[in-house]
């Protein structure tokens, strides 16, 4: 596995990124993947490196590693660079906020619902947009009453289990931070399919999976959220569990971003990462027989599909599909966009909001064209913000899945 | 229903996989990254130095086209074309008369088929010509244009700069941003509304290719009427639009037919390591999170040639083929592999896999490696595809002939 910036030597400079980069599609601030990443770090040395401020215009979302033809590591290259600029300004009081979902809940867990209630009270969200900079039009999610770990607290186990005779049953779940502390019943329902399918889900021991502080440059942070998670996940990886996960953003940063961004390579963390799946990969890859066999309910519904540019940056395609596409009446539009806009935390911040509103607005005007009746995207964030934007309801694939399943 | 997996999305590949899915295949195309199409002028070359449809038959048998039949190629084009109708970008051109289009530096492409707006620049047609830059767009320069074709004899009444009703920016426009304006029906309106005033007189007017990305026939329908000229683009550096537009004309014809596309990994061998096998079972991925497996009935390689990933030419003076390390047939030692002069037939250009009519790879002893392995494009020995002009022309053939024989 290669460092991003010595891949900075295999770039043409042919500008495939240039030309698909959500961002510098819509604004002129950002001078393109290429100009900021492999162009910029070139002669640079390691120990006295120059990021460019434009970086900070990069939403992270990862289009150009997954179309470079030539395997520049674009993406990681210009986060590592964003880290460098982050470390060399002043403290975001901001940015270390929103970076810690665990934080949050845990501040806001007594004044749980005063806290919810405030969030959409217009005086608040002004406040937050004056003292922190945090777009007051932005969609915030609010915190569930109880999260997922203590609703499901029969599963939650803090060493794998025995190998028993079904031990190539188990499945060790990595609710991420969304299921856990704003959409259980999203965590839930990835459950309830996965048992219908006869597997046995426990819930391992985990923490934040570090992305939002990895995209907000604060690598240190990010580093100790990924050590701490290839620990705690390890044992389950070796006694042969696959961990699955069903937010696509949290899972790649287990299979990629902490040995290649954040530079964590040993034989755990390969471990670890090659025993992770998205959830729709597993089950059309691991499970694919049971997934033949079954019988799935008609839904009369005109559908736009938008997987998040995190999913399509796992290089497994697009798997939810090839089970959407079997519901009987389900109309299913593909969306045309490569990116919806908000890319984790990026479109809630004042001063990119425009910008992350103007790179979502083809997608939020293909779903207005088609009249559809819902939208479907497999990242929470991405969920909050084509709602924002559209006004139509946002589901995760597997609560589709589990209605035409008839488990809810 | 009868699998097969496709690996590579250049024009070859994307090709194939519609034609496959065509015919009621379940395909899985996987590339790593954008294909070389994004890269090209979006026409099709066949033969430059003389008529194809009499050239083509008089080739040495070993020839990509004669393995591949003119039938193919015939069969392959008309294909093309009918998608480029449907899709509302009309092909322009035959086999029996090549166009000859100016290039970006003033040089005469000779190609058989072109897009509608690039075609309307025959220089065969005596209609005068005036050659305009737009402001902001780099590496077109109207006067150098105007020059070489002068030189080749070509008549050019005028050469200028014509404005366009953009802010000034930050960083170089490229012609994606300027296409990405274009879409926009009031920029359109002001520009012909500026630049009317210049071209009286004017009867044919050739331009940067800048009109749209994915509408480009209706803007350039719209101006062109608006302007009472005839408007023809010349394709710019690439990423041109010419190359963008096709291959997004392409892709998304391959999404709509059910073609399931794996953007990202790059393919690092068989599924069973046995090369005694009769059968390739299937092929390895390197995703992000390690290496996944993938299986089907066909296979059907068309990573292209060095410039493309399909071949590695190596420091030993070793030829690889990248994918299922396939023997190549190629001149022992470095220093035989080119000629001093760039512009002269180079003898590397023509390594590659040896083939039979049935477009199977073929060992040392002239018999088919695997008897489901085909492959197509640039990755075929035989042709020196600069130098003939014939590379889109033989990626047509071939993958024509390959997905004929692999579901015939």
């Amino acid at each position: 596995m290669m460092q991003p910036t010595i891949t900075t030597d295999l770039c043409l400079k042919c500008n495939i990124c240039t030309s698909v980069c959500p961002v510098a599609s819509v604004t002129d601030d950002f001078l393109g993947p290429k100009a900021v990443g492999p162009q910029a770090a070139r002669y640079q040395h390691p120990l006295q490196p120059q990021p460019i401020p434009s970086l900070t215009w990069c939403s992270g979302c990862g289009t150009c590693s997954r179309v470079c033809p030539h395997g520049v590591a674009v993406a990681e290259i210009n986060i590592q660079a964003k880290a460098h600029l982050t470390k060399q300004a002043k403290t975001n009081l901001r940015d270390h906020l929103i970076s810690r979902p665990e934080l949050l809940a845990c501040l806001a867990k007594p004044i749980n619902f005063l806290a919810n209630k405030s969030m959409s009270f217009g005086l608040t969200r002004w406040f937050l947009e004056k003292s922190l900079a945090i777009s007051s039009s932005a969609p915030l999610p609010t915190f569930a009453r109880t999260p997922l770990r203590s609703q499901l607290s029969s599963k939650c186990v803090d060493i794998p289990p025995d190998p028993g005779p079904d031990a190539d049953q188990v499945v060790a779940f990595f609710h991420g931070c969304s299921s856990n502390y704003y959409e259980p019943e999203i965590g839930k329902l990835a459950v309830k399919i996965l048992e219908q399918l006869g597997q046995k889900v426990i819930i391992p021991p985990q923490k934040c999976c570090g992305l939002p502080l990895q995209s907000n440059g604060l690598f240190k942070a990010a580093t100790r959220y990924a050590q701490a998670n290839i620990s705690l996940l390890a044992p389950f990886a070796r006694r042969g569990i696959p961990i699955v996960g069903a937010s696509t953003s949290c899972t790649l940063s287990i299979k990629h971003d902490y040995r290649t961004v954040l530079g964590l390579q040993s034989d755990e963390s390969h471990l670890v990462a090659s025993s992770t799946f998205d959830f729709f990969e597993f089950l059309t890859v691991q499970l694919a027989h049971e997934i033949d066999q079954l019988d799935l309910k008609p839904l009369i519904a005109d559908a736009l599909y938008h997987p998040p540019c995190q999913l399509r940056s796992h290089g497994i395609g697009i798997p939810a599909l090839t089970i959407l596409q079997r519901i009987p009446g389900l109309q299913l539009h593909l969306s045309e966009s490569e990116c919806c806009g908000i890319a984790g935390t990026y479109g809630i911040k004042q001063e990119k909001f425009q910008v992350a509103y103007e790179v979502g607005k083809p997608l939020f005007a293909q779903a207005q064209q088609l009249e559809v009746d819902f939208v479907l995207s497999d990242s929470e964030t991405c969920r909050w913000w084509i709602s924002k934007h559209t006004g139509l309801p946002v589901y995760h694939p597997l609560e589709i899945m589990a209605k035409a399943m008839d488990i809810i | 229903m009868t699998e097969i997996i496709v690996i590579g999305a250049g024009l070859t590949g994307l090709f194939a996989s519609i034609l496959a899915a065509d015919r009621g295949a379940k395909v899985t195309l996987v590339t790593r990254g954008r294909g070389g199409l994004t890269l090209s002028h979006g026409c099709i070359d066949v033969w430059e130095r003389s008529t194809p449809s009499r050239a083509l038959s008089r080739l040495r048998s070993n020839h990509p086209y004669r393995r591949a039949g003119l039938g193919s190629l015939q069969a392959g084009l008309e294909f093309l074309q009918a998608l480029g109708r449907q899709a509302n970008y009309p092909f322009i051109g035959s086999i029996s008369r090549n166009l000859r289009l100016p290039t970006a530096l003033g040089a005469i492409h000779t190609t058989a088929i072109a897009p509608h707006s690039l075609a309307l620049g025959d220089l065969r047609d005596n209609t005068p010509i005036v050659i305009a830059g737009v402001d902001g767009l780099r590496d077109f320069f109207p006067e150098l244009v105007a020059a070489n074709l002068r030189r080749a004899g070509i008549a050019i009444d005028e050469s200028f700069q014509l404005p366009l009703p953009m802010p000034p920016t930050q960083r170089d426009r490229y012609s994606i941003d300027l296409a990405r304006s274009f879409e926009d029906p009031d920029f359109r309106g002001e520009v012909a509304r500026i630049w009317k005033p210049r071209l009286s007189g004017i009867k044919r007017l050739g331009i940067p290719a800048v009109l749209g990305f994915k509408n480009s026939q209706l803007v350039h329908e719209e101006i062109q009427e608006r302007l009472g000229v005839t408007l023809f683009e010349i394709p710019t550096l690439p990423p041109s639009l010419p190359g963008l537009r096709l291959e997004s004309l392409l892709h998304r014809k391959a999404m709509e037919l059910g073609v399931f596309v794996i953007e990202g990994p790059k393919v690092v061998g068989r599924v069973d390591g046995s090369t005694t096998a009769p059968r390739v079972s299937g092929v390895v991925l390197q995703t992000v999170g390690g290496p996944r497996t993938l299986t089907a009935d066909i296979v059907l390689l068309a990573t292209g040639g060095v410039l493309h990933g399909g071949l590695v030419f190596q420091q030993d003076g070793q030829v690889r083929e990248s994918v299922l390390d396939l023997p190549v047939i190629y001149i022992e030692g470095r220093a035989q592999w080119t000629v001093p002069s760039p512009l002269d037939a180079q003898p590397y250009a023509s390594f590659g896999l040896s083939v039979n009519d049935h477009m199977q790879p073929l060992g040392a002893d002239g018999l088919p490696i695997y008897s489901n392995l085909y492959c197509a494009g640039g990755l075929i020995a035989g042709a020196d595809r600069s130098e003939e002009g014939s590379r889109q022309g033989i990626d047509i053939a071939t993958a024509y002939r390959a997905i004929e024989v692999a579901l015939g």
